[in-house]
């Protein structure tokens, strides 16, 4: 009894020794490429801030608007941005490797899966971040138009380009990460189609007068309703 | 020597048949042919009174659009003795007449590349551009044009114009004293639509890379005048007579003038501030006939509208106004735009600090530099407001007073533009 106790325990031990031994390697090489990989992020991150700054992509963020979405967003400059960015896919990168160096049972699959899924993921952000600068952009157009125009509540119209435009673009990178295609599409239909059953029918009933006005001016039969300012040349 | 390549081969045939020439008068492109027929018809008539010993030559640009001029017998040849204008006037020498066909309606800066290229093949000593919209245009306007070029040799010869007193008040609130003050020559009319310039200034001009440019393709005006300030041609400047405004509807948009022009403003500024950087007051250039006359008919003005367009402008467009102008500045616009119709004045020192930050974001390209342009609209807008309002029953002698003033003020703020011209842009982080 005594000796089957002791030859288990002498058997755990074996086991835990031998555990450790085949692990600790392991872990060791995975304490390396996370360290290697975290120097690697760094110097990544400063060539990366480098470059862009020479590029002056924050002059371009903040010409195409997109910096003032950022800081709406409390988030930080584009360029700095960018580069944490590289900086967390580049460290996370090397974090997956050192994981998938412990030889974890199950562990291998995840992270292969979700290495093939890091193409689309940076296509969804591309698309979202794309959507987002031509959305301010447009909108600030249509913000100057109108405001230029005489057109009254100027921000409804700069809004609604801003509105459909994130739903497309929204929409877009869902479907690219083959997140709930279905129900995305319907979402997008549903609103884009409310929307402009509403703006039709809130044109027709309450607008009337305006289209009147708006076709008598297209037309040229009202040429006095005109307004006038002197010539600036 | 001219880059022939973008001539068209029926151009070229024109030219060569004609040889060389004393004189050209390059006549825009306009949508009306009977416009286009007036126009060439005072040109002609005053190149046979005023040049009669010259060899002289008019070139039309016309685009496709325009019916065709040469339905009244014109072969457009360039031959001699195919006159459709005449009219039994006599003249020692042939008039040519040339046609440069597009087949859209050319830009004014493509129009005026083809007339310095002709002017340049033809080897003509002075040249003078007149548009066929001006409708009081006469006979004498082609030859006071010429004269300076031709005769004392002026390389730049900018017009003057009679005018109501608010009209072209974009001229002589913005465009007048802001050029002046920077680039240090008192020419009133820089963006006009008849100029003239000597073969010196169109072969300088023909050689520079910037015909692909969007301010160069729109105002070609301006930047040659621009070009002759900063590289000491000699300029001057001519009476012509009055200028009316165009029919209601068909002056061009506001917003699109103000793109056209401030835009072209603030791109000279910039491809040119070494040479605005440099320069220190203003000098005043030879000037033949009155400098300046206002002519004061009642006239058809919806100021109310104009101060509303001011006010929901200042408001709606706060966000853009932010990024463009410093916090003071933007508190004055919003105090102004606070007060009531009858007490409301835009001061000249708040309206050149206005200009010169919208000048140093469009620098700094703060935002889109287009949308910076138009955020400048209801500005101006107030601006003309008050200026209506305080000069509604001023004399021209007041006027001119209050103009120079405002010159003085853009002069005297200049460093403040050199200063936020030459500040790192802020890139908030």
């Amino acid at each position: 009894m005594r000796v089957t106790i002791v030859q288990g325990l002498e058997q755990a031990y074996y086991n835990l020794v031998h555990m450790i031994a085949e692990f600790l390697p392991r872990f060791v090489v995975m304490l390396v490429i996370i360290l290697v990989g975290l120097l690697a992020a760094y110097l990544l991150r400063h060539m990366f801030r480098a470059v862009l700054r020479l590029t002056k992509l924050d002059r371009v963020s903040e010409d195409a608007g997109a910096s003032r979405v950022l800081r709406m967003a409390d988030l930080p400059s584009m360029t700095e941005l960018l580069s944490r960015s590289i900086f967390w896919i580049t460290w996370l990168g090397f974090i997956l490797i050192g994981v998938s160096v412990l030889g974890v049972a199950g562990l291998q699959e995840q992270i292969s899966r979700l290495f093939r899924f890091l193409p689309e993921v940076f296509i969804a952000m591309l698309i979202l971040f794309l959507g987002l600068v031509l959305a301010n952009f447009l909108s600030r157009a249509a913000l100057l138009a109108s405001v230029n125009a005489g057109v009254r509540s100027p921000k409804i119209w700069s809004w609604s380009i801003r509105f459909v435009i994130w739903i497309l673009a929204i929409s877009m990178a869902l479907d690219e990460l083959g997140l709930a295609r279905q129900t995305v599409l319907a979402a997008f239909s549903i609103v884009f189609g409310a929307s402009m059953l509403g703006l039709a029918i809130a044109f027709g009933l309450g607008g009337q007068d305006l289209a009147r006005r708006a076709l008598e001016r297209y037309l040229g039969n009202s040429a006095k309703e005109k307004y006038k300012e002197p010539q600036p040349l | 020597m001219a880059d022939e390549t973008f001539l068209s081969d029926d151009l070229l045939r024109q030219l060569m048949s004609v040889g060389e020439v004393d004189l050209l008068v390059g006549i825009l492109s306009h949508s009306s042919a009977n416009t286009m027929r007036r126009a060439a018809h005072y040109v002609e008539k005053s190149l046979q009174q005023n040049f009669v010993r010259q060899r002289v030559a008019i070139i039309s640009v016309e685009g496709g659009t325009v019916e065709d001029t040469r339905s009244d017998g014109d072969s457009s040849d360039g031959q001699p003795g195919s006159s459709f204008y005449s009219k039994g006037l006599s003249s020692l020498r042939t008039i040519h007449r040339i046609t440069a066909g597009f087949s859209g309606t050319p830009s004014p800066g493509l129009a005026l590349r083809t007339i310095l290229s002709s002017s340049d093949l033809l080897r003509a000593k002075a040249c003078a551009v007149v548009s066929p919209a001006t409708s009081s245009m006469s006979p004498e306007w082609v030859a006071n044009l010429l004269r300076p070029a031709f005769r004392d040799n002026f390389d730049f010869v900018a017009p003057l114009y009679s005018r109501h007193k608010f009209q072209g008040l974009l001229a002589r609130n913005l465009l007048y004293p802001m050029t002046r003050a920077l680039f240090g020559r008192r020419i009133r009319e820089l963006y006009s639509d008849e100029w003239a310039f000597s073969s010196r200034l169109g072969t300088y001009c023909l050689n520079e890379d910037v015909w692909h440019e969007e301010p160069v393709r729109s105002r070609p005006e301006a930047w040659m005048g621009i070009s002759a300030i900063t590289s000491d041609f000699r300029c001057c400047q001519v009476y012509l007579g009055e200028k009316p405004s165009p029919p209601d509807g068909a002056g061009p948009d506001l917003v699109e003038v103000l793109r056209q022009t401030v835009g072209s403003l603030f791109w000279l500024l910039e491809t040119h501030q070494q040479a605005w950087m440099e320069r220190k007051g203003s000098e005043p250039v030879p000037t033949f006939g009155p400098e300046h006359a206002v002519t004061s008919e009642p006239m058809e003005l919806n100021r109310t509208r104009m101060f509303e367009m001011f006010k929901t402008g200042v408001k709606e467009l706060e966000p853009i106004l932010e990024t463009i102008l410093s916090p003071e500045t933007l508190l004055g616009i919003q105090s102004i735009a606070a007060l009531d119709e009858h007490s409301f004045r835009f001061g000249a020192d708040l309206w050149v600090t206005v200009l010169y930050e919208f000048a140093a974001s469009y620098h700094h390209s703060v935002i889109n530099r287009d949308h910076l342009v138009q955020a400048l609209v209801p500005l101006y807008r107030g601006k003309i407001y008050s200026f209506i309002a305080e000069y509604a029953d001023a004399s021209a002698a007041d006027m001119e007073e209050a103009s120079e003033n405002l010159c003085l003020e853009f002069e005297r703020q200049k460093p403040y533009l050199t200063e936020k011209w030459k500040a790192g842009v802020e890139v908030k982080s």
